[in-house]
């Protein structure tokens, strides 16, 4: 049986400890929300337990989501094709021809520059979601940015 | 040289459209005016309340002119903030003339010109507010060229021969027996939501004294008159706004042009390129499909989001047979409407039926945790409902799914209250979208999404087969999935 390939390409390891530092911190405030509404609002009886659920719960996604999610982030770039894939629990795979690029956008938020990563986010004419790149080398994004520009500038026509 | 050319002014006529219609929306302030004017006396502010409005009319008037140039359409507004837009002419999908009463009146249309720009913006909208209805059919005609209003032709002698019209080729017409779809549209459901909305609102206002007497008259008989007055007043209602938007309605081919006209009161043309019409959306709503009903959608390049619905519509809910002739008219091939579609196999049927009876299961676990909690035991019988509905609505998912290519359209097919089956042109494919969870993965199949530059931005089908997701992916577009394959055992 033939089935669709993973990307060739990982992205950036840095990414894992990124995506840690970000799930981290949200994992943090959740924890904190569920925390105090276990403390004021739970029965006594409840209260500590369900708070320990919350933090163990909250560990848990803060630690293994980045590392899921660093085994699944992959993307590739064919002579005609852009082929990424995303997610953790669901896996997205997107794959758009290059003829069909209209935009190449590149981006770099505080937690991404402090690790010198960046996103790498390639836009059709669709409106169903464009094809996202996270967690590039930030000299590895730049050269696929000129490379997805000089590909597609190649092809003639309005990408519609 | 076309008479477009130059700068055009809209029709002096709208004048008297927009004073009629500020004042229509100046009506609270006025009201409230005149009221504090003849309390206090003050004269001049009532006068200042009727003349603003007028003056507004009479700036647009002043400021709005258009024209189409070196192949752009361009149109300058404002006086204070000035704006130019301009668009060149081969990007315009889609024309829609819209005449108000006010409008028909006065034979005046306005025009809106659909270029397929993302920018829902008031102000970067090419509107014509408005024109004389042939001079808005002449600019209609000159952008998408559905009578060569371009290609004029020239004889030996020099002289330019304007060319005949195209023939507009009638594709469907509205009947009053389509009034019967409406109740079964989901417009029905609108009606009823916004009575209960407007009762809730008046209950709140007019505080009404319920006293135990009044509690006492409410019997059975009472609730279920109540009740059966609310659905006739919605069907009524329903039947109604169908008759005012949808009468008078009538689709057609004109040219390298679709015209869709309706509306009893308001008129609307919507006019679109053909060369854009990406697809076709067959709307088998369950309820519809119990009428022996259809509505058309058409998936149009540049046209998409939620404002652009009505425009795309090709059909609104009428007999089943005009809606396939419809979709194999606008498509140029029956057999995408009609061909049998490829089911998805035994792993999609199971999780047809998980999915439905999970969701059941909350509603099945309340009445048995009743019983358990010393409820009457007939609420176990409560209990079989939702298993019943999630069944029937599992059994008629699974008859729905499917997928194929068939000339040259992908085609795909899903949902069951809201089914519809989609044909999208495999020259309009611009990508395609793999979706599994862990779940999926594990049964060997995807939800795949063919992505277009139109419509909701995709057709997509859930739980195909992986085989046949590349499959379909590769009679499509012959080797843009077929480069990143693999061979498993």
């Amino acid at each position: 049986m033939t089935q669709l390939r993973d990307p060739a390409h990982r992205v950036s390891p840095r990414a894992r400890l990124m995506w840690h530092v970000e799930t981290g911190i949200a994992a943090l405030a959740v924890a904190a929300g569920l925390g105090v509404a276990a403390v004021l609002a739970a029965p006594d009886a409840l209260r500590w337990g369900l708070l320990a659920l919350a933090i163990i719960v909250c560990t848990a996604v803060a630690v293994v989501v980045p590392q899921w999610r660093y085994r699944v982030h992959r993307w590739e770039v064919s002579a005609t094709a852009v082929y990424t894939q995303r997610g953790w629990w669901a896996r997205e795979r997107r794959i758009a021809p290059m003829s069909r690029v209209q935009t190449v956008d590149f981006a770099q938020g505080p937690l991404a520059r402090l690790f010198g990563l960046a996103t790498v986010t390639v836009t059709t004419a669709s409106a169903a979601g464009p094809l996202q790149i996270e967690g590039l080398d930030r000299d590895v994004a730049l050269a696929l940015v000129d490379e997805l520009t000089r590909k597609a500038d190649l092809v003639a026509g309005d990408a519609t | 040289m076309t008479p477009t050319e130059t700068w055009q002014r809209l029709d002096p006529r709208m004048l008297l459209v927009h004073p009629i219609k500020e004042v229509g929306r100046f009506l609270p302030v006025l009201i409230g005016l005149l009221i504090a004017g003849g309390a206090s006396g003050g004269g001049p502010w009532a006068l200042l309340g009727v003349g603003l409005p007028v003056g507004l009319g009479v700036v647009r008037y002043l400021t709005t002119t258009y024209r189409i140039h070196d192949g752009r359409v361009e149109l300058r507004r404002g006086l204070l903030q000035r704006h130019t837009l301009a668009t060149p002419v081969d990007r315009v999908r889609a024309v829609d003339l819209t005449a108000s009463p006010i409008h028909r009146i006065l034979g005046l249309a306005t025009v809106v010109i659909g270029t397929g720009s993302v920018a829902s913006d008031a102000d970067e909208r090419l509107e014509l507010d408005a024109l004389p209805r042939d001079e808005a059919a002449r600019l209609r005609a000159a952008l998408l060229r559905t009578g060569q209003a371009y290609a004029v032709q020239v004889l030996p002698d020099g002289t330019a021969l304007p060319p005949p019209p195209a023939v507009e080729q009638v594709v469907a017409r509205f009947s009053p027996r389509w009034l019967w779809y409406a109740p079964f549209s989901g417009t029905v459901l609108v009606a009823a939501g916004a009575m209960l909305g407007v009762a809730g609102q008046l209950s709140q206002s007019i505080h009404v004294r319920i006293t135990e007497a009044d509690l006492a008259a409410i019997t059975e008989a009472l609730v279920l008159v109540v009740a059966a007055g609310i659905v006739v007043l919605a069907i009524v209602l329903a039947v109604g706004g169908y008759l005012v938007t949808n009468g008078n309605f009538v689709l057609a081919r004109q040219g390298s042009a679709w015209h869709v006209r309706r509306g009893l009161l308001t008129h609307r043309e919507i006019s679109i390129d053909v060369a854009r019409v990406a697809g076709v959306s067959l709307g088998e709503p369950a309820a519809l499909r119990v009428a022996r009903g259809r509505r058309v959608h058409a998936i149009v390049t540049g046209l998409g989001g939620e404002h652009h619905a009505s425009s795309s519509m090709l059909l609104p809910p009428a007999p089943r047979a005009i809606g396939y002739d419809v979709a194999s008219a606008v498509l140029g091939d029956a057999t995408p409407m009609s061909a049998p579609l490829l089911p998805h196999g035994r792993a999609a049927v199971t999780r047809r039926y998980t999915r439905a009876l999970l969701g059941a299961l909350p509603f099945v676990l309340l009445p048995v945790a009743g019983v358990v909690a010393g409820g009457p035991v007939w609420l176990l019988v409560v209990a079989l409902l939702p298993v019943g509905v999630a069944l029937a609505l599992a059994v008629d998912r699974v008859r729905s799914l499917g997928h194929a290519f068939v000339a040259g359209h992908v085609v795909m097919r899903s949902g069951s209250a809201l089914r519809s089956r989609d044909a999208l042109a495999a020259g309009h494919v611009i990508g395609w979208n793999q979706r599994a969870t862990w779940f999926q993965r594990r049964a060997g199949l995807v939800s795949l999404a063919a992505t277009t530059a139109g419509g909701k931005g995709r057709v997509h089908v859930p739980d195909v087969p992986v085989a046949a997701a590349i499959a379909l992916a590769e009679a499509a577009t012959p080797g843009l999935v077929g480069q990143f394959l693999e061979e498993v055992r």
